[in-house]
């Protein structure tokens, strides 16, 4: 009795996660490949069988093609954005770390990340008012014209990634501090003893020595950004003005939740998860030949 | 080229990132600087000026126009309550799931993990559409388990992070507790858990933080407005009116809503650097 409690223990102890993930996050995942290749909704009893129809539904909606285009420049803008910046930013502070001031630095910056959408979307909304907002003051007083910054249709993607970025770029500014931290500090005495220059210090030292942490935020990062423009598109634009603003993972939830078409919302679910399986694995064969593992 | 830089140089140098950085740092945090300032200026003076750092006519005014309008301290209340239990929820599954597959060796412990550990690359709105299919065919609808219950096994990262701490712990602290014949729900309790408190501390705070900030979710399941959260239902303010006139009542709410996680994270910030950033402060 008591040897068996001792084999089975350890899944009791993981029991509860796992079977958690499964219900939760796993059986959705699979329930939603159902749903893409059914019809149905949530009033009707009727349930039909319709294989490819909802894939061709989405490919035809000139809004999902939108959203999806629009995809591509979010991760274009905000990816390299999201691990260049951080990493100066990181790199400055880390220069100054023997100052009292470090510790301001580090908390201000990260502050933006500790807020609900919902407060970044209205502190924002405020900034690009039209009215006395004071984004029109300054450029105004540069002598530009007014502009209606999120609800211009040329500019509403471009105010998703500045609040996006300022609203989660303290998580990855935080990640590089600590590479940083952790590089021995015997080898930039060493090059210094050389007479190696800091910049060619970091990049053929220091850089180098940080590609398994390069490699995390590269990977996270694309995951962080498809999920955090969500929210912001929800708080500032409802992926408006006509759709200019809107991604893949925002069609999905305006398809599902607010026209409750099920099965057109399923596929686009289906798609982004090949496309993350995919980027996934581009990056994984990437690092296989670039990260070093110290 | 000198080895090392002259001194004037290098404090010019040192000016120099110190100014990139205070302006940097006061950009990022202006909207919230006028957020505050705003809160506390009467309602018709808000949008008078784009640029205020602090108060005209200091008053409480938003704050009891904000309550007459909607129930912001149900919300408030509601906000503590939620957050509070996702917190006591993915710790109940991430500290025992964590303490297995640090410390013990059981057949298909590799691929459990993994199973886990993968759901940190979910989209979280990905299964939103099932589970609001399920929460609708429960009638669980405006319930504050609809809100919880699916929050909760959000806890690739959770499980990972415990793991890392238990691992951590020297074996020998274990292997005496073995010989006196403790079992493995002591050694968990006795042994384990009291050696891992940071790591405990670091995530309740970052979980805490997070479900205070739920947003879609909540704006899905709840729509009774007492049921409402601080950030959920201040979308609604925002939507219901339009901001146009309600700046004050809508800073004084957002305030409302920030304080608490402030608050934690100044108290916190140790904790949280430590958890997510790992040797920051060791030097």
């Amino acid at each position: 009795m008591h040897s068996r409690f001792r084999s089975l223990a350890p899944y009791l102890f993981v029991g509860p996660a796992v079977l958690s993930v499964a219900i939760f996050l796993y059986g959705p995942l699979l329930a939603s490949a159902l749903l893409s290749v059914l019809d149905w909704n949530l009033l009707s009893a009727d349930i039909s069988f319709v294989g490819t129809k909802n894939y061709a539904t989405v490919f035809s909606n000139v809004d999902f093609r939108t959203a999806a285009w629009n995809t591509v420049l979010y991760c274009v803008i905000l990816i390299p954005a999201q691990i260049i910046l951080p990493l100066l930013l990181a790199l400055m502070i880390h220069s100054v770390r023997k100052s009292p001031m470090q510790g301001i630095y580090r908390g201000s910056l990260f502050l933006p990340t500790i807020l609900a959408y919902s407060v970044a979307g209205v502190a924002w909304s405020w900034l690009f008012n039209p009215v006395n907002g004071l984004f029109n003051e300054i450029f105004g007083y540069f002598g530009f014209p007014p502009s209606r910054w999120h609800t211009d249709p040329n500019l509403a993607l471009l105010c998703v990634c500045l609040v996006t970025f300022w609203k989660t770029f303290g998580l990855n500014m935080l990640l590089w501090l600590a590479a940083l931290a952790n590089l021995p500090h015997e080898l930039r005495e060493a090059s210094q003893l050389d007479g190696a220059s800091p910049r060619r210090h970091f990049f053929t030292i220091s850089l180098p020595l940080m590609t398994p942490t390069a490699f995390f935020i590269s990977v996270t990062t694309f995951f962080h950004v498809l999920d955090d423009i969500v929210g912001v598109i929800d708080v500032l634009t409802h992926g408006g003005p006509a759709g200019r603003s809107s991604s893949l993972l925002y069609f999905l939830w305006q398809q599902g939740l607010r026209f409750f078409q099920f099965g057109p919302a399923s596929a686009v679910a289906m798609i982004i998860i090949l496309l993350v399986l995919i980027v996934t694995w581009l990056q994984f064969r990437v690092a296989e030949k670039r990260v070093h593992y110290g | 080229m000198s080895a090392q830089p002259s001194m004037s140089h290098l404090s010019l140098h040192r000016l120099f990132i110190h100014t990139i950085l205070l302006v940097t740092c006061f950009i990022t945090v202006f909207p919230l600087v006028w957020m505050v300032s705003s809160a506390f200026t009467p309602n018709d003076l808000i949008t008078a000026k784009a640029i205020r750092f602090w108060p005209e006519n200091p008053t409480l005014a938003n704050f009891t126009e904000a309550s007459s309008r909607h129930p912001i301290w149900m919300w408030l209340w509601n906000s503590i309550l939620t957050a509070t239990l996702i917190t006591v929820g993915k710790l109940l599954l991430a500290v025992p799931a964590g303490f297995a597959f640090g410390r013990m060796e059981f057949p298909g412990k590799q691929p459990l993990f993994w199973f886990v550990i993968a759901t940190m690359s979910f989209p979280s709105v990905l299964a939103i559409i099932p589970t609001y299919i399920g929460v609708v065919k429960l009638q669980a609808f405006d319930t504050y388990g609809a809100m919880i219950i699916p929050s909760i096994p959000y806890i690739g990262f959770y499980v990972f992070y415990m793991r890392q701490a238990f691992r951590s712990l020297p074996g020998s602290m274990f292997e005496a507790a073995k010989i006196d014949g403790s079992g493995l729900w002591r050694q968990f309790t006795e042994i384990g858990i009291p050696n891992v408190i940071p790591a405990i501390a670091a995530l309740s705070v970052i979980s805490f933080m997070g479900a205070w900030n739920i947003y879609l979710w909540g704006q899905l399941v709840l729509e009774d407005s007492f049921k409402k959260t601080l950030t959920t239902g201040i979308a609604t303010f925002a939507d219901l009116e339009g901001t146009g006139q309600s700046w004050g009542p809508l800073m004084a709410t957002s305030l409302l809503s920030i304080v608490p996680v402030l608050v934690i994270f100044l108290f916190a910030q140790r904790y949280i650097v430590d958890a997510l950033a790992p040797g920051i402060d060791e030097r």
